[in-house]
Order: structure tokens, then C-alpha cells, then sequence
């Protein structure tokens, strides 16, 4: 056994020889009989035949004191003593569904109970004891912290470039170094129109309107790119792109999916939480402390709209999606808490962490003990009100004082109805008992009652009614509160049903850079969020600006968006990562100033010009010496068919959905009654799982059930047959046909140089509106002979054009 | 670490996919592997093995049919009808379990094998000596959501791609106008299109619904394959000029390979729309062939139509075809009213799928199709509670196969006497999956996907093959 470092989930860090199996030594060791009398013959019976010397099965050997020792590919195989924390005795049992040995057959009972005893004596094996460190981690701190991605991010030097013209900006710096270390040179500079239309896609996912782009055009004064820049971040727009940019990350959605779809009925406040902290630039690192513990983030002093903010923002946690029919309660809530730690891991951290469910990260430093740690946190968190079929997800009050007397006075007004009508029917009553002389007025029936009385009550208990149905709900948002402080248990193979030794509430001790430790009182997540956003954290600001450096090129320095670990990809350009990283925590982690300073680089200014001799060295463009063209995402194809056609309502939204919160959106009937017609951009539309609205679902949309920082971008037929044949798209070529005739009623080729404008955001070439018109020439004859009316048939042949022009590569691609 | 993925360069096969695809559905299987070979000389075989189906047909019935009324034949459990259940009930039961309750059907031997089958399935029963049934399949999920979706998917807690988008990213269409795997009528409930998505695999992998389970099967159609308001002559028109402008605009940029694959979509698209209506005309077929499939009764006219459709769509190079047998309820969830409930299902697909059968081994199909029947799982031979229905029972209930491979006239592994646990060869439904993939032609360890750093499988990281079943 070589010297190594191990290390423990306390974070020390010890060089010594901690051997894991132990040298023989028989004289010391007392020699089990157990073993060599039963113990070792049903191993033989059993076992060794496919986890002996001939094979070994999951990388398992019975048949020496090493095997035994060592486990096989699904961890180690038996802690002395603990037999109910041992593989072994989980795997003869049966008691996980996927390892059940042997596979055949069930063990005889009596054989099962031999090698719970034998374990339970300390598993002594004639060669010697067997030795295992539970504390041990699987690999050595030390050398794991040498990983690019969990070095501390350090401050690079700009590179010094000779042609002072190609750089802007730093950024400009650290490509054309790299670009010219490989023998290439950027393109020129694209030209004005490109680049309004460019940028206006890419901070607010719309056209831009054909007055904005005489406007830039007109501009000749330096600033004018950096006006249209301050003019597009100050837009309600750009909260709504970069918020569903972050919804991606987040597996947003406004219904549950998996087994029971019932509605999130609340989760479009967190939806519009995220597109406001955007727009108002709050600071990354307090946007992701108010998501992971917005609801400790607050006392009574928290001033009201803020503290509700933060409460929304927990919805984080929440908005996963669950078995909620899970008849097995403790599977249930693991399988939340697996679903929570794995969405922090890939959307904040970059990493894999629900792979160390089961067993330690095959991959990367993050050993089963880690995850346990970080579950310990959230197990103390409450995420669900009841895990009863169907299981309920916590809601927090978010009703304001006005709402509050609101509905106080609302109560106070149907108390007051109901004094009223009590008042009157004594009143009634006792009229009549007067009047008839007889008895008292409780001896009086209703039905004696004259009347007009009668319908004066029933109008009065009809307004009753009216007040009792209408009573005013108090606003709820999705989110967590703290629950028990507890640790959680190491689960063997992850399986609830095999639970090992607790583990501390902690952090992973690859990236426990602040010495981290959770409260005895709480939870832990407060600090756990301060110890994922603190600057020394390595990873959080470089996966967010490798996010946004993504959602701006197309691609991210570091291919793998989502993943900064092992299997991941390494950075291009890690000095330009690095500095992006250090850049964006100096500037108070501000994400618009991360957007001016890549908007204003002559990187992000690229032509997509295609350059031969560049191609052939860089086909892909990763070294970024051009433009690489991009197809617009599912919303904005939506949204610009609608923007240019005149459609689109810019109002913000609510919620959509047709059904209540946590009712179903469809049952076991299949039909789902959400509907689509509004006009509002895309990202207000709800986000049914399991049925994704297909103009979504079509051009790559997320499905909101997993993290996505990195989009498809995929070409099927499906996308044309919608684009073709949808009625969205030709009811917006009609509009827009309308309003062209409208405004030109007389003047054919000016409609088609304001089609060309209103769509393409360019003005034609004279070319362009001859095959046009040419087009719209053959298109009338064409609808004629369909028996279209001829009064309407302008209409007809310029909906078709218009509606090819939606269609076109030039309108679904940004260059 | 799982193994290498299929083709051992899955890196540049996504990127070959995301950027080229036109196809509705994936790149055809040959044209792939000549681009494929070109870029990489090691390629020269996409299958692992000699496959023994080259499709699929998958008859889903929603709801859980029970085993022990169809083919799960248990003479015990009908000699001790109404005893208390002599076993350890389940760990976790939907509901609570009652007393054994014997089928009210019964049971006959058939064919050359003398497999016994209930008199629910008198047409299905002339069948068994081409069927392999599957007695000892268990899953894991006492639900009909997470069982619909571990069946369909392997995964009953993660959004994973289903077997049918497996399929086709693995084998890819045979037929560039189609896609490569097509669901019809299926149920939105219970994982929706969760069931035939394709997660993270390529989006031309993904499942085309036609229509959905609360239709007919008359109105299931591909979404938006129809224009109302152009005639074809002016969508040509319509299309010829945007032709021109993406070609100059391609002018501009000739090596950009998504906008050329766009252009060539659209005439995809537009040939698509004249093919899929022609496939789903089953109008074509002779009045014999409709008859056999029952679709000359009322009864069994729905599910007639689905199956006589799967078949056209396999003839024309479709390769995974689903079927769905529910209503706008959960079709075969009889917790009460089990003889009723049974009766008027087993009537409404039984004369269906033995004609589909019939119908395939005529035309030669049958030999290379690999029919597949079942649900998300069976039901308990107890009653629930105290009723004259059965609760669901994933520990141990029968699919089966038939064609493309496997043995017929087989009973494969074996439940308990009472027809309860799987007990002996057990198979999970990753072993079916496994299993499945196998007689493709494809190993299950093999055919991965890297996602976010990790090569994913439909079977994650269980699932054997099970040779017993293979003829």
C-alpha cells in the first residue's frame, strides 16, 4: 500500500499511510473459524464464480482478503461490525431493486443470517482484519483542488496586442492573442444594421422597430452604439429575455409534470421576481442568496415588498418536479431533496452533485459523504407541507396589510349581512306574533312569514351568498421555511431503505474554502448560501459569466454550460474566463455591466463574414474570429412574428392558467384546457410539462424539468409544417398584410419596402421588391383560380408573402 | 463508467445531428453512416449485434391489465378464491390488499404450445405459438404515472428519453419523409409527452403524436400537417418564393449548414404533408383486411383503425410505432368492476391485435416487426379491499412479444402460484428494455448518450438481456 494523502469530511487534511487493507499477519490476528466454516464455503457456492478469480462482476473479487476489502465498482462492501450498513448484506437481502445478488436466486435465510453474524463480529478473515475508513475520503484533497475549476480564480494579465486597432476592450485582448497564437486574424466589424438588429435580439429578444434603426443610422457620433446599449438594458424587455434565459437554469414551470400534473398555481410570481431583480440589475450574488434563503433573509424590520420578494424567491427550491403520487413518503422526500441538490449543482455551481447520490462522484471529488452533507441542509429545510398522496409543496403567506384589511373588511361585511338578516327576521317574526297575538316569535315558522318579507330575505341571504363566495384569497407564494435541524444519513447505493452513518451538515470538501459550519439552530442554508456566493467560492462567478458569455455567442468558453466538472470541457480561453470572473465580482456582481463590456468588445462586433483561410484552421469558430450565425430561440421566434405584424400586447403578465393552484391541468382524461391566445411574449405563457405549448416546444424551448443553460438549436421538419400551417403565424401575416395595405393602399412597391423593413429590419435591395412583386403577381392569379374573392384577394396574395417572409432564414437567423 | 457510446465518436454524431438534420425524424440510418464514415474511418457498423427486428410496434394499454385474467394462467389462485393472501404483502401497496380473488374467466390451452389464455382473448389465443410471453416482469412503481413513465422511459424519477426516441436516435428512419417514431393516441396523463420525448437526445428523436387518447382515432393527425386557408398550388408558390430569398441569403454564407438544412425542410415538410394523410388513408386497404382488424365493428373500430395505421407506418419505414388502448379514463384500472371493466377492453383490442398479427405474418413483416403488448403493470390476484376489483400490482405481472426474434409459444420466467411476485427469471422492466434493444441489434450498454458530461442509457445502469426469450 503506497503512502497517500487522505483526507476527512472534516476538511483536515492528513499525510499519512492509512492503509485500507491491512497486511497479513496471522499470528497477531485471531483466526475467525466463522469464516473458513461457513462463511467462505457459501461465498464459494454463490459467489466466486462470477466475483472470483476468473471474473469479477462490478469490479468485485469474494475471493481474497483485498477483495474483501476493497469493494467492488459500487463502493465498499462491508463495514465490520455494521452489517446493516454493508453492501454485502443489502445485496443478499434483496432489499435495493437493482442489486440483488445472487441474481438468480434469493440466498437460503440461513445463509444470509451466517453473514450478518460473521460482519457483525467484526468480519474476521484468516488473513487478517479488515480495515475500512469510513472517514476517508475517495480521493486526495490536495491534488483535486489542482482542477482548473476549483483553483481560486486569479486576476490575468491583458495580453499585450500589437494591432491596437482590433481591440476595444480586455476582452478583445485575450481572443485576438489566442487567435493570433493560431495564426488567425479577426473579421472587420459588422455594419450598423447588423448590429441594432444583433443587439436588439440579444438583450430583449425582439426586432428592432424600423425607427430605432434609422435612428442608430443617423447617429454618427462615437457613443451611438453604446447609447443603443444603455437605451436596450433600460427596456422592461431585457428583464424578460435574460429572466427566461435564467429559467432555463432553473427548470421553471407552472405545472408539476411528472405523475400529477396539478397547476403551480403561484410559481408566476417567481417567474416576474426574476424578471424584475434583472431589470433593476440586483446583484448576482444576492439573487442567488435570496433563492437559495431569501425566507432568512428577513425580520420584521425587512420592509414589505422586499420580504415578500425574498420569500417568492425560495420558489427555487420548490419548483421541481415530483412524484407526488409516491406511496413511499421517505422515497418521496429524497427524491425532493436529490432533485434540489442536483438543480443547485448544474444551475449555480456547474456541477454534477446528485451523481454522489448513490455512491461517490465517479468523476469528480465529490464523495457520497459530500452529498449527504449538503442533504443535511436541506432535510433540515421544509419543502413540502404534507408527503401524503398526493404530496403538497409549502406555500408562504405574501399578503400585504392591504390585503390583509381587505379581507378583514370583507369578513367584517358578510358578519355585518348576517347580523343584519338575523335582525330582520326577528324583527319579521316577532310582527307576525304580534299580529296574531299567539306565542313568541321563535314559535313563528319562515314559511308564515307574509310575503314580501320572504323576498326581501331571500334577497338578502342572496347577497349573503354573493359575500361568502367571493371571499378575497391571500396571496401565497411557492417557497421553504426552516424544519427540524437533523443530519442526514449516508444511503447505501442512495437507496432510503439502506441508511448508513449520519453525516454533518457541510459543505463539499473540495470546495470548503471558508472552512464552512452549520448552525446548531438552523438549517444551515443561510450560511450555505453565503458559502456558495462568497468571492472565494471558484466557481460561482466564472459559470454565470460562462452562462451569460454563452447566451450572448452562442456558445460558452467552456462548451459544457452546465457542467464545470471532469467530464465537462475545459475552457478555451481560461485567462479571459478568469478575468470575466474577477471583472464581474469587482463590479458588485453587477450581470449589466457583464453585458456592456461584451457588447462593447469588437469580439462580440464580429461580421459572421465566412473567411476560407480562417474555416480551415477553425471551422467551428471556437477561437471566435467571426460571428457564428444564430437561429432565434423558440420565444423569440413568437415573439418577433407577433412584434412585427403589430400583435403583440407588451403588457406584463400573471397567471395563465385556466385551472386553480394545484388543481389539474388535465387528468386522466387527456385534455389539457391551457390556452395560448394571448399576446403577450412568450415567457408570461404557462409552462405546462408534459405538454409544452408547441410553438415552444418546436424551436428547442426548455421543458422545465431539468436545468438547461445550453439549448438545442435543431432543424426539423415539424418547425416548417408550423411556420407553414399554424394559424399564429398566418393570422399575424395577415395583420400584417392589413396594416401594409392599409397604410399603402395605392403604392405596391412601397408595401414591399416596408414589409423588407418591418421584418428584416433592412431596407430592400431593388431586386428584392421586383421578385416580390413578381411573386405576389403569380400568387393573385393562383388565389383566383382557388375561388379566393377578388376583393379580397389583395389581402390574400400579401398575407402569403408576408407570411413567407416570416418564414424566411433571414427573419429566423441572427447574424 | 458505462461503455463507449454507439459508435464510439458520439461527440461529432451530436454535432452532426444538431447541425444537419432535416428529416422529421432523425437522418436515415445509411446516409448517416457514409457522412459518418467519412469523418471517422473507424465507423463501419452500427449495430452491435445481427439485429433480429428492425421496428417496433408497441400496443400500451393504459391502466394495467391483469395478468392473472389474461395470460398468467394460476389454477391455485382459483381453487383458494376468497382465502386470505398466504405471503408478505408489498412494503408499499396503493391500497389496502383483501382477499385472493379468482379470475372469473377461463383459462384454455392453445396452439401447439397449449398455452392457456383466458376467454378475453379468443383471438389473441390462436396467436400463442408466435407469442412469447412474459410472465415475470416486475417494475418498481406502484402508480400509474411513475409506472407509465419508468416502462416508457426507464426512469420513474428524472425526465429521460423514452424507448422509442432511443430507437430512433439508434437506428435512425428508413424513410427520410417520415419520422422515425410515431405515438398514436396517446394519453396526455401519467408523464404525457414525457412518454415519448426525446429529453436530451437530439429533438428529431422524439415521438410525432397523432391526436390523442380522449379522440377517436379518426381525428388523430399530425399537429398542423394541414394548411385551411392555401390551396397546395398557392403554398408552392408561397414556398418557391421564399425559396429564392433563402438561397440568396444562403449566398451570402454558403458553409452555414443549419440554413441549407432549413431550406430543404420545408420541401420536407410540404412533401410530408401529401405522404402522411395518404399513409393514415386506410381506406386503401381491401375490405378483407379491414374486416380482419375489426374495423367493420363498432367495438373494435377505434383501436382497429391504430393498429392497421402502425402497420402502414412500419411498411413505409417507420421504426417505432405506438399504439395506446385508453379512453378518456384509465382504461384498464379496475379497482372495481373487474368483469365488466376487463370484458369491454379485452373485447375492444383483442380482434384488433390478432388481426395486426395475422396481417404482418401474411405480408412477411412479422419475422422482421417485433410486436410488443402491455401496460404500466398488472394488478394484484387479491381483491382491494373488500371489492370485486384489483388494485394495481407492479411486483409481478406478463407482457409479451411477438415476431422479430424472439421464441414463440414460450412462457417466459414465472410469478407465484397466486400470480403475485415475479419470482422465477425475474425481469425488471430495465431487462426488458435491455432485452428489447438486443433483438434491434443494438447492446444497451453501448447505446449511450453524453449529456452534460455522462453518457446516459435507456437501462441507466441495471438491466440484462434476458437469452431465453431470443428464438
Amino acid at each position: 500500500m503506497p503512502l497517500a494523502t487522505y483526507a476527512v469530511r472534516s476538511g483536515l487534511i492528513l499525510a499519512a499511510s492509512v492503509c485500507l487493507s491491512v497486511t497479513a499477519n496471522s499470528q497477531e490476528t485471531p483466526v475467525s473459524s466463522a469464516f473458513a466454516d461457513s462463511v467462505a464455503p457459501l461465498l464459494q457456492k454463490h459467489c466466486i464464480a462470477c466475483h472470483g478469480p476468473d471474473m469479477q462482476e462490478g469490479g468485485l473479487r469474494l475471493d481474497t482478503l483485498a477483495g474483501l476489502t476493497k469493494g467492488g465498482k459500487s463502493g465498499p462492501l462491508l463495514l465490520p461490525g455494521k452489517p446493516d450498513q454493508s453492501l454485502l448484506i443489502t445485496a443478499v437481502r434483496r432489499e435495493d431493486e437493482l442489486l440483488q445478488m445472487p441474481p438468480d436466486e434469493k440466498l437460503p435465510d440461513e445463509d444470509v443470517k451466517q453473514l450478518v453474524e460473521w460482519i457483525q463480529a467484526g468480519a474476521i478473515h484468516p488473513e487478517g482484519a479488515i480495515v475500512v475508513n469510513e472517514d476517508a475520503l475517495p480521493f486526495d484533497v490536495t491534488e483535486a483542488r489542482k482542477f482548473w475549476a476549483f483553483q481560486p480564480v486569479q486576476v490575468p494579465v491583458v495580453p499585450e496586442v500589437a494591432d491596437a486597432e482590433l481591440v476595444y476592450s480586455p476582452i478583445d485582448a485575450f481572443v485576438v492573442s489566442r487567435l493570433a497564437e493560431n495564426g488567425l486574424r479577426p473579421n472587420a466589424v459588422a455594419d450598423k444594421a447588423t448590429l441594432i438588429r444583433r443587439a436588439t435580439f440579444d438583450l430583449t429578444g425582439l426586432p428592432p422597430a424600423p425607427q430605432e434603426i434609422q435612428d442608430f443610422l443617423a447617429d454618427e457620433s462615437p457613443e451611438a452604439f453604446a447609447k443603443v446599449l444603455d437605451r436596450l438594458l433600460a427596456t422592461p424587455q431585457y428583464g424578460e429575455r435574460w429572466g427566461r434565459h435564467w429559467l432555463d437554469v432553473v427548470r421553471y414551470a407552472d405545472s408539476n409534470g411528472l405523475d400529477e400534473n396539478i397547476a403551480h398555481g403561484n410559481a408566476w410570481r417567481y417567474r416576474n421576481y426574476v424578471i424584475s431583480s434583472l431589470n433593476a440589475d440586483k446583484p448576482y450574488d444576492l439573487f442567488l442568496r435570496e433563492q437559495l434563503a431569501g425566507d432568512l433573509l428577513i425580520d420584521e424590520k425587512t420592509e414589505e415588498t422586499t420580504r415578500h420578494d425574498r420569500l417568492i424567491a425560495t420558489g427555487f427550491l420548490s419548483m421541481g418536479p415530483k412524484v407526488l403520487a409516491e406511496g413511499d413518503e421517505t422515497k418521496l422526500q429524497m427524491d425532493i431533496l436529490d432533485e434540489q441538490i442536483d438543480t443547485i449543482g448544474r444551475s449555480m455551481l456547474g456541477l454534477t452533485l446528485g451523481c454522489a447520490r448513490c455512491h461517490d462522484h465517479k468523476f469528480d471529488p465529490i464523495a457520497q459523504a459530500d452529498y449527504y452533507a449538503i442533504a443535511g441542509i436541506f432535510q433540515s429545510t421544509k419543502t413540502m407541507e404534507s408527503l401524503k398522496r398526493i404530496a403538497k409543496w409549502n406555500e408562504n403567506s405574501i399578503a400585504t396589510a392591504a390585503d390583509k384589511a381587505n379581507l378583514e373588511a370583507h369578513q367584517a361585511k358578510i358578519e355585518s349581512r348576517k347580523k343584519e338578516i338575523a335582525d330582520y327576521l326577528e324583527k319579521a317574526k316577532s310582527a307576525v306574533a304580534v299580529s296574531a297575538g299567539t306565542g313568541t316569535a321563535q314559535q313563528v315558522a319562515e314559511d308564515q312569514l307574509p310575503e314580501a318579507v320572504k323576498k326581501e330575505l331571500a334577497t338578502l341571504r342572496d347577497g349573503l351568498k354573493q359575500l361568502e363566495t367571493t371571499i378575497p384569497e391571500l396571496p401565497t407564494a411557492m417557497g421553504v421555511v426552516e424544519g427540524t435541524v437533523t443530519s442526514s444519513k449516508i444511503l447505501l447505493r442512495g437507496n432510503h431503505l439502506s441508511p448508513g452513518r449520519e453525516i454533518d451538515r457541510g459543505v463539499p470538501v473540495v470546495l470548503d474554502v471558508a472552512e464552512f459550519a452549520a448552525p446548531a439552530e438552523h438549517s444551515g442554508r443561510r450560511e450555505f448560501a453565503e458559502w456558495l456566493t462568497s468571492p472565494a467560492n471558484p466557481l460561482t462567478a466564472r459559470v454565470i459569466v460562462n452562462r451569460v458569455w454563452r447566451w450572448h455567442f452562442g456558445r460558452g468558453l467552456v462548451a459544457t454550460a452546465d457542467n464545470f466538472g471532469k467530464l465537462g470541457d475545459r475552457p478555451g480561453n481560461q485567462a479571459l474566463l478568469d478575468w470575466l470572473a474577477s471583472d464581474f465580482v469587482k463590479s458588485g456582481w453587477s450581470l449589466k455591466t457583464l453585458h456592456r463590456n461584451i457588447m462593447m468588445s469588437r469580439t462580440w462586433q464580429l461580421s459572421h463574414e465566412h473567411n476560407e483561410a480562417a474555416a480551415e484552421k477553425d471551422p467551428d469558430n471556437i477561437l471566435q474570429w467571426r460571428w457564428s450565425t444564430q437561429r432565434l430561440g423558440a420565444e423569440s421566434v413568437r415573439d418577433s412574428v407577433l412584434a412585427v405584424s403589430g400583435l403583440l400586447d407588451r403588457s406584463m403578465g400573471q397567471s395563465m392558467l385556466h385551472v386553480k393552484n394545484r388543481e389539474f391541468l388535465f387528468d386522466h382524461t387527456s385534455k389539457d384546457g391551457t390556452s395560448y391566445d394571448s399576446k403577450r411574449r412568450s415567457v408570461y405563457l404557462p409552462v405546462i410539462r408534459n405538454n409544452l405549448y408547441d410553438a415552444m416546444s418546436l424551436f428547442d424551448c426548455t421543458d422545465g424539468t431539468v436545468p438547461n443553460g445550453d439549448r438545442a438549436s435543431s432543424t426539423v421538419a415539424s418547425q416548417a409544417l408550423f411556420l407553414m400551417n399554424s394559424d399564429l403565424v398566418i393570422q399575424a401575416a395577415e395583420h400584417l398584410a392589413g396594416e401594409l395595405l392599409r397604410e399603402y393602399p395605392d403604392d405596391a412597391r412601397e408595401r414591399g419596402r416596408i414589409l423588407f423593413l418591418r421584418t428584416l429590419g433592412r431596407p430592400a435591395e431593388p431586386g428584392e421588391i421586383d421578385q416580390l412583386l413578381a411573386s405576389a403577381e403569380k400568387l393573385t392569379s393562383q388565389l383566383q383560380n382557388d375561388g379566393i374573392d377578388p376583393i379580397t384577394h389583395p389581402l390574400a396574395t400579401w398575407t402569403a408573402v408576408a407570411q413567407a417572409m416570416l418564414m424566411s432564414n433571414e427573419f429566423l437567423y441572427v447574424r | 463508467m458505462s461503455g463507449g457510446n454507439m459508435f464510439d465518436c458520439n461527440q461529432s454524431r451530436r454535432q452532426l445531428l444538431q447541425s444537419t438534420a432535416v428529416g422529421f425524424g432523425g437522418v436515415a440510418l445509411a446516409s448517416m453512416m457514409q457522412e459518418l464514415a467519412a469523418a471517422d474511418q473507424s465507423v463501419v457498423n452500427p449495430f452491435h449485434f445481427a439485429p433480429r427486428a428492425k421496428r417496433v410496434i408497441f400496443m400500451f394499454m393504459k391502466g394495467g391489465p391483469s395478468q392473472v385474467d389474461t395470460f398468467d394462467y394460476k389454477p391455485r389462485l382459483q381453487q383458494d378464491d376468497g382465502k386470505p393472501f398466504p405471503f408478505d404483502k408489498p412494503r408499499v401497496q396503493f391500497a389496502p390488499t383483501g382477499n385472493l380473488l379468482g379470475s372469473p374467466w377461463r383459462f384454455r390451452q392453445f396452439g401447439e404450445s397449449g398455452i392457456h389464455v383466458s376467454e378475453l382473448f379468443p383471438n389473441v389465443a390462436q396467436h400463442v405459438d408466435d407469442i412469447c410471453f412474459l410472465n415475470s416482469v416486475h417494475g418498481t412503481n406502484a402508480a400509474h404515472g411513475g409506472a407509465a413513465l419508468k416502462l416508457h422511459t426507464g426512469s420513474d424519477a428524472f425526465v429521460r428519453p423514452s424507448m422509442g426516441a432511443w430507437v430512433s436516435y439508434g437506428l435512425g428512419t428508413e424513410n427520410r419523409n417520415l419520422p422515425s417514431f410515431v405515438t398514436i393516441c396517446p394519453t396526455l396523463a401519467h408523464g404525457g409527452v414525457n412518454n415519448w420525448g426525446s429529453a436530451f437526445l437530439p429533438a428529431e428523436n422524439q415521438g410525432i403524436p397523432l391526436g390523442v387518447a380522449s379522440q377517436p382515432a379518426t381525428a388523430a393527425a399530425v399537429k398542423y400537417i394541414a394548411n385551411k386557408k392555401w390551396s397546395s398550388s398557392a403554398q408552392r408558390m408561397q414556398l418557391d418564393l421564399l425559396k429564392q430569398m433563402n438561397e440568396q441569403h444562403l449566398s451570402q454564407s454558403p458553409q452555414e449548414s443549419a440554413l441549407n438544412a432549413r431550406i430543404q425542410s420545408y420541401e420536407l415538410a410540404f412533401r410530408m404533408q401529401s405522404e402522411m394523410p395518404h399513409l393514415q388513408d386506410i381506406s386503401q386497404e381491401s375490405e378483407d383486411t379491414q374486416k380482419l382488424y375489426g374495423l367493420d365493428q363498432p367495438i373494435t373500430e377505434n383501436f382497429a383503425r391504430q393498429c392497421l395505421m402502425a402497420r402502414r407506418f412500419c411498411e413505409a419505414g417507420v421504426r417505432f410505432v405506438q399504439v395506446t388502448h385508453s379512453d378518456s379514463k384509465v382504461q384498464w384500472d379496475q379497482h372495481g368492476d373487474l368483469r365488466a371493466g376487463h370484458s369491454k377492453n379485452a373485447l375492444e383490442v383483442d380482434k384488433p391485435i390478432a388481426g395486426l398479427l395475422t396481417d404482418l405474418k401474411r405480408r412477411g413483416l412479422l419475422s422482421d416487426t417485433l410486436v410488443m403488448w402491455g401496460g404500466e403493470f398488472g394488478r394484484t390476484p387479491t381483491a382491494q379491499g373488500t371489492t370485486d376489483g384489483r388494485d394495481h400490482n407492479p411486483e409481478g405481472f406478463t407482457m409479451w412479444m411477438a415476431g422479430g426474434g424472439v421464441k414463440g409459444g414460450l412462457r417466459y420466467g414465472a410469478t407465484d402460484e397466486y400470480g403475485y411476485y415475479a419470482v422465477e427469471k425475474p425481469m425488471h422492466i430495465h431487462d426488458v428494455h435491455a432485452t428489447l434493444l438486443h433483438l434491434l441489434g443494438m447492446d444497451h450498454k453501448r447505446l449511450t448518450y453524453r449529456y452534460t458530461g455522462r453518457d446516459f442509457r435507456l437501462t441507466d445502469v441495471a438491466g440484462n438481456v434476458h437469452e431465453g426469450v431470443l428464438a
